[in-house]
């Protein structure tokens, strides 16, 4: 371990989830010498779980899981949910179901057709677009062509649709969808159990395990010190001069020429607040006073559909996605894509007693067993249901934040409200999502808002101005040297899609400007 | 696939005669047991396919040289924990330590041999375990307080391993087989004969099915855990039924 953290490097990238992994790939393949650091452990490359997981924190943690809940205080209520953060190489995205949906133009873009919410990123999407090619590239994504889209995707490769898929496509064809095979960063080699939600034992999920880590220390040029748990960035004036780390109980201080944050955006702020010293007394990096501020996730409408017929296929629905309700009479809803999991008898009696939770049924006697009762004649009745879930774009807030537990160092409290223009979008989004499909049994699994707490973003935002941004719009810090964050964190607004592919490209195109900046 | 079996207590008995079906199917087996001249009597059973590893399983240290040895052959692919011992001993007549040192073979052996062979099956995430168990802690009979204590508490392990492992390795099968009374030294003149029962215990060690894990396999039958009544209302229900499974060899 002494010849990893004596060693000067051109670049320490802390965390190795889907920013982390890409970025360090791309240094090490640039020729810099790179060492990442993980706060989980290397495990094993054979293991295949998922985050469904004990809550001990030692069970979770080998499991490569982030240990702690997180605490999560919302509509005045608090609290401790499990989210689906990972702690190991790769981070969360060994877990993730390998969805690389880009973003649209107006996502990234000012526009008058659907206002973005802060007027636009300070990249645009033109300036976006090769590296969100690269990115395709460097995960081997697969999927159709969207039909309602104007910027192609060059490096896509074809996608693989079962029947069933082609006739839920169909269907909603028929209700004037433009659907289309999602995008899959599935290599889809001998054996492929399409590892949706949990770790893939094989060379076959691109995440930023498989696309990141592994081939940067294929280079030679970059090492890996897991269960490394950074405690402190040291400043020296406008550079960061040690990374204060804590591994196997002794301490370490690891020095390198650049500083690449990539702990996630719950995870990354916390570390600049923590980092607070003279010079940068709110923390590092957060002289806008908005590092941990301006948490997004997007809000999840999940649904099931009793498919008929050919729709029924042999496994979950999986590659079905369309883009028809990306924006509803101006406004910005998002993405409605499968999946890929099949609801049988417990999942729908789950929902089931979700729906009556909180109304008057609720509080009568045996309830619960008449709900799971009616659940296993539905079952019956009307077979397995498919998963769908619209992703709708959350808006920034200073409000809504990420903090560290006072009393309990380390634990992540998230305090978010959801905004009355997000529930009149819900209503809208909701109507919308249910003429798509029309002519088929459906029902919406959550009542209230979800917040989906896998698609954190937003706290350690990207600007020109730095009275608003910690980052600029190379994501480097504001006023520091030698500091950039390529998480989801940098993110100034949650767009309509999953988060990963943009995470990639964003960090493929911010090594680029650290290496010639 | 080359199979690489690691058979425990494989100087008589049943772990002889699992030595020889399992040598028969092809798999190389390694033999570890406390006497050598046991041993060599299996080897001269079986041939080259057998290697004879003298070791005595309740002694951690030995039990990992013995894999670092078994290294030098192959991947261990195989681990059959049979090695067991069962003193006759009232409790009057037992003392803290003959009833640790039963404790040490019957499950320390287990556990010493499980972990060594895991940590080489994670490398692959695959591989089969086989637990020989007995009923022995469900109804103690007299005088076996230390040998129903510990084979209880080894079937209690293979439930844990279940617990770390099946989510994280799930082609790492692991279960339970009771291979029933045997007719061998350490059971009853009118027993099975362990040559009969060594085809069922072969047979199940070679199947890798990763739906065994955590079953409990009796001679050559799986043993359904018991059902609550709600789960068998629903079973009716939703029509479904539980077939335990049988053996073929």
């Amino acid at each position: 371990m002494r010849e990893l953290t004596d060693r000067h490097w051109d670049a320490v990238v802390i965390g190795t989830g889907m920013g982390g992994g890409v970025a360090g790939r791309a240094l090490a393949e640039a020729g810099l010498s790179v060492l990442f650091v993980e706060k989980g452990r290397a495990g094993w490359r054979r293991e295949a779980n998922g985050t469904e997981a004990a809550t001990d924190p030692v069970a979770r943690g080998v499991r490569g899981l982030w240990p702690d809940p997180v605490t999560l205080r919302m509509g005045g209520r608090e609290r401790e949910v499990f989210a689906p953060l990972g702690m190991g190489v790769g981070g969360s995205s060994v877990f993730y179901a390998a969805t690389l949906e880009r973003p649209e133009p107006h996502d990234l873009d000012p526009s008058n057709a659907v206002p973005h919410p802060v007027g636009g990123w300070p990249v645009r999407y033109a300036a976006m677009a090769p590296w969100f090619d690269a990115a395709e590239r460097m995960f081997a994504v697969r999927g159709g062509a969207d039909p309602l889209s104007a910027v192609a995707c060059p490096e896509l490769g074809a996608a693989v649709v079962s029947d069933a898929d082609r006739a839920m496509m169909a269907h909603l064809a028929g209700n004037g969808m433009h659907p289309y095979a999602l995008h899959a960063a599935l290599r889809d080699v001998a054996g492929c159990a399409s590892c949706l939600g949990r770790k893939c034992p094989r060379p076959c999920k691109m995440d930023g395990r498989s696309a990141g880590v592994e081939p940067a220390l294929a280079t030679g040029r970059a090492a890996m010190l897991d269960r490394c748990d950074v405690t402190r960035l040291v400043m020296d004036g406008n550079r960061v001069a040690g990374i204060e780390a804590v591994r196997d109980g002794a301490r370490v201080t690891l020095r390198a020429a650049r500083v690449v944050l990539a702990a996630g955006a719950l995870n990354s702020p916390l570390l600049l607040r923590r980092s607070a010293c003279e010079g940068w007394a709110d923390g590092v990096a957060n002289r806008s006073g908005m590092v941990g501020r301006n948490l997004m996730f997007h809000l999840n409408e999940t649904f099931a559909v009793w498919p008929k017929g050919a729709e029924r296929g042999d496994g979950p629905s999986k590659a079905v996605g369309f883009r028809d309700l990306y924006a509803v009479d101006g406004r910005r809803m998002g993405m409605v894509q499968a999946m890929g999991i099949d609801a049988g008898r417990g999942e729908i009696a789950h929902y089931m007693g979700q729906r009556i939770a909180g109304t008057w049924a609720a509080r009568l006697p045996g309830a619960r067993r008449v709900v799971q009762a009616g659940a296993v004649l539905a079952h019956g009745a009307m077979g397995r249901a498919k998963l769908f879930v619209g992703l709708l774009e959350d808006m920034p807030d200073a409000g809504n934040r990420v903090f560290e537990d006072r009393g309990r160092p380390g634990r992540i409290v998230v305090e978010y409200r959801v905004a009355d223009e997000a529930q009149v979008r819900r209503r809208m989004f909701r109507r919308a999502i249910r003429s798509a499909f029309a002519g088929r049994r459906m029902a919406f699994v959550n009542r209230g808002a979800e917040p989906n707490l896998g698609h954190p973003c937003g706290t350690v935002r990207m600007g020109d101005d730095p009275a608003v941004a910690p980052l600029d719009a190379g994501c480097r810090a504001h006023g520091i040297e030698n500091l950039w964050c390529v998480d989801a964190g940098v993110f100034p607004t949650s767009m309509g899609v999953n988060p990963s592919l943009t995470i990639a490209a964003n960090a493929l195109r911010v090594v680029e400007g650290m290496r010639h900046g | 696939m080359d199979e690489l079996a690691v058979v425990t207590g494989a100087g008589g008995g049943l772990g002889r005669a699992l030595s020889v079906v399992l040598a028969r199917q092809g798999v190389r087996v390694v033999g570890l047991g406390r006497s050598a001249g046991a041993l060599e009597e299996t080897a001269g059973l079986i041939g080259e396919r057998f290697v004879a590893m003298p070791c005595d399983v309740a002694d951690a240290a030995a039990v990992r040289a013995a894999f670092v040895e078994v290294d030098r052959i192959g991947a261990v692919t195989i681990l059959v924990n049979n090695a067991a011992v069962h003193p006759r001993h009232d409790i009057l007549d037992e003392t803290a330590e003959s009833f640790a040192a039963t404790v040490d073979v019957n499950l320390g052996g287990t556990v010493a041999c499980t972990v060594a062979a895991l940590g080489r099956m994670v490398a692959t995430g695959t591989g089969r375990i086989v637990n020989v168990g007995t009923f022995a802690d469900v109804a103690p009979l007299p005088a076996s307080a230390a040998y129903a204590v510990s084979k209880g508490a080894q079937r209690i392990f293979t439930r844990t391993l279940v617990a770390d492992l099946h989510d994280r390795f799930p082609g790492i099968v692991v279960n339970d087989w009771m291979p029933g009374m045997l007719d061998t030294g350490m059971g009853v003149s009118d027993g099975i004969e362990p040559e009969v029962a060594a085809e069922w215990g072969a047979a199940l060690a070679l199947w890798r099915d990763a739906s065994l894990t955590g079953t409990v396999w009796e001679r050559d039958r799986e043993v359904l855990s018991p059902r609550a009544v709600a789960e068998r209302l629903r079973d009716r229900l939703t029509g479904r039924r539980r077939v335990a499974r049988r053996i073929t060899t």
